[in-house]
């Protein structure tokens, strides 16, 4: 069931948060073994939220525009009184939550009711989510492989039909890379728009938050909730509220789309190209525009990302490496060696870059770009061919999306309503990036109601 | 960047970081610093000027 019913039926009374809270909880219970998605079911919590959210209809109150609406998020949220495990073992010693994450509050003040955390990759460094310590995520359009990550859980929850919403991270795409391989839809705004306060880091100059979401009107009520001015985040730019739920019905009326080209148009399978099309083609984008640098930009945040994240887990690797998941100890250990210089020229080569893509937005208003060079791989899968070589399926999941990301600019990736259009693999979802200018959301939303209401972007539905 | 200079440097920096590497870690080590090389190539083949500043900026 989408968000905006759930909350609409508990806000005029045909329904009590708690039954919808109570059914939530059963699903999970009976079906999250398929795809384990969920780390944790804070079922406690998630009753006296729900209770809480009748109470205040009982009183007359309003409850907010997510009452009663079951949600969950990455187990690197802060939720109070749960120790924030970021996909880690290591975490598993840390002292529970004080409080709840800055975006949990917002969920919370909105009414919607939190059921759990989500499984990740660990420290959120990893695009499979085939996690050492919890296992795999599973993606629900074919339990065999992967759900993408590094918020693998997140995604498989909401493609499974979970909850209507989660709330993961990106870092080189780890909202859009997830979204793609389960077929919802997935924000990663522009950088500095959400706060990141009260999450586990990852990387300080690249990290972002959002929301996930089945359903386009779901995906902008979540964003809406999210928005507000955070002290305690010192990335945050004070923004205006920017609420994109009255853009939904806008249209595409004098919107510039193009395509993304040069590296936007190798370095992946015929299916991810096919995507692109289909939907550059509802869009009436007959431009395509190269983005200068974007294999550099990809190398600087490639670079940013190990240096950070090494520096970040630097007294655990001096003194517990072997309790780090095997999939990303070797790489933190590696960035925590690496050279100033090439650091410092990837931060320089970050902001050149950054101005040669936003001269684009001149000539264009969104930027239609593949999210995954592929569908889902097999879980256990450590290679794949692509352009005739056999490289690591890991890294490479995020070469479209790690340029994006590397510059903040605002993405919305949109799942294809009907993959087989694209020839995936046995009709697998994949996604496209929509991207605009810095704080444009309001286009990303505008464009993809409109693709929507034309039928050629919505979630594919899950195939029992 | 050669096996041979990755395992060099890694060796260098973990004795000046004093960040012990398990014989079992090394190989996985030495690959990834390889691959960033392989990256730092990239970002090095652009020339910049002494007036191109870093991407993040401090605001005391």
């Amino acid at each position: 069931m989408k968000a905006a019913a759930i909350a609409q039926a508990i806000r005029r009374g045909q329904r009590r948060a708690i039954d919808v809270t109570e059914e939530a909880l059963a699903d999970i219970a009976a079906r999250d073994g398929r795809f384990n998605a969920f780390t944790e079911v804070t079922a406690a919590r998630a009753r006296a939220e729900a209770l809480a959210v009748d109470q205040t209809i009982a009183a007359g109150r309003d409850p907010g525009p997510l009452a009663g609406v079951p949600y969950a998020v990455k187990n690197l949220f802060d939720l109070e009184g749960i120790a924030t495990l970021a996909g880690s073992k290591i975490e598993r010693d840390a002292k529970p939550a004080a409080r709840d994450g800055f975006l949990v509050r917002k969920m919370a003040a909105a009414g919607a009711v939190c059921t759990g955390a989500l499984n990740m990759d660990e420290y959120a460094y990893g695009f499979t989510t085939e996690n050492a310590h919890e296992g795999a995520c599973r993606n629900p359009h074919d339990v065999t492989r992967i759900a993408g990550g590094s918020s693998g859980g997140s995604a498989a929850a909401v493609a499974a039909g979970l909850v209507p919403i989660t709330l993961g991270s990106d870092t080189n795409g780890s909202i859009r890379v997830p979204s793609s391989l389960c077929g919802i839809f997935g924000l990663k705004p522009t950088y500095g728009r959400l706060s990141r306060a009260g999450s586990y880091p990852f990387v300080a100059s690249l990290d972002h938050l959002g929301p996930f979401a089945g359903d386009l009107t779901d995906l902008a009520l979540a964003y809406d909730v999210l928005q507000g001015f955070d002290p305690e985040d010192p990335a945050q730019t004070r923004q205006p509220l920017e609420p994109v739920t009255p853009r939904l019905s806008a249209g595409i009326e004098g919107l510039r789309f193009a395509v993304a080209d040069g590296h936007f148009a190798r370095n992946g399978h015929a299916e991810a190209f096919a995507a692109v099309e289909a939907i550059a083609r509802v869009a009436g984008a007959t431009r395509r525009l190269v983005v200068p640098d974007a294999a550099r930009g990809r190398a600087a945040a490639f670079l940013i990302t190990m240096a950070e994240g090494g520096n970040l887990h630097m007294a655990d690797l001096r003194t517990r490496a072997q309790d780090f998941d095997p999939g990303t100890r070797d790489r933190f250990l590696a960035g925590a060696m690496l050279p100033a210089h090439w650091i410092t020229q990837a931060q320089r080569l970050r902001a050149d870059y950054r101005a040669s893509v936003l001269k684009l937005f001149a000539e264009t208003d969104i930027l239609i770009a593949p999210a995954t060079p592929f569908a889902a791989t097999p879980i256990g899968q450590a290679n794949i061919e692509l352009e005739g070589e056999l490289v690591p399926i890991r890294p490479n999941l995020g070469i479209f999306t790690q340029p994006i990301s590397c510059i903040g600019l605002p993405v919305l990736a949109v799942p294809l309503a009907d993959p087989t259009v694209a020839g995936t693999p046995n009709g697998l979802p994949i996604g496209v990036q929509l991207i605009a200018a810095p704080w444009r959301e309001d286009v990303l939303f505008r464009a993809a109601a409109a693709l929507e209401r034309a039928g050629v972007v919505s979630a594919p539905p899950v195939r029992a | 960047m050669t096996e041979e200079q990755a395992e060099a440097f890694m060796n260098a920096a973990a004795a000046a970081l004093d960040l012990p590497v398990d014989p079992a870690h090394r190989p996985g080590v030495i690959a990834n610093l390889r691959l960033a090389a392989r990256m730092a190539s990239l970002v090095e083949g652009k020339a910049l000027t002494v007036h191109q500043e870093p991407a993040p900026v401090f605001r005391p």
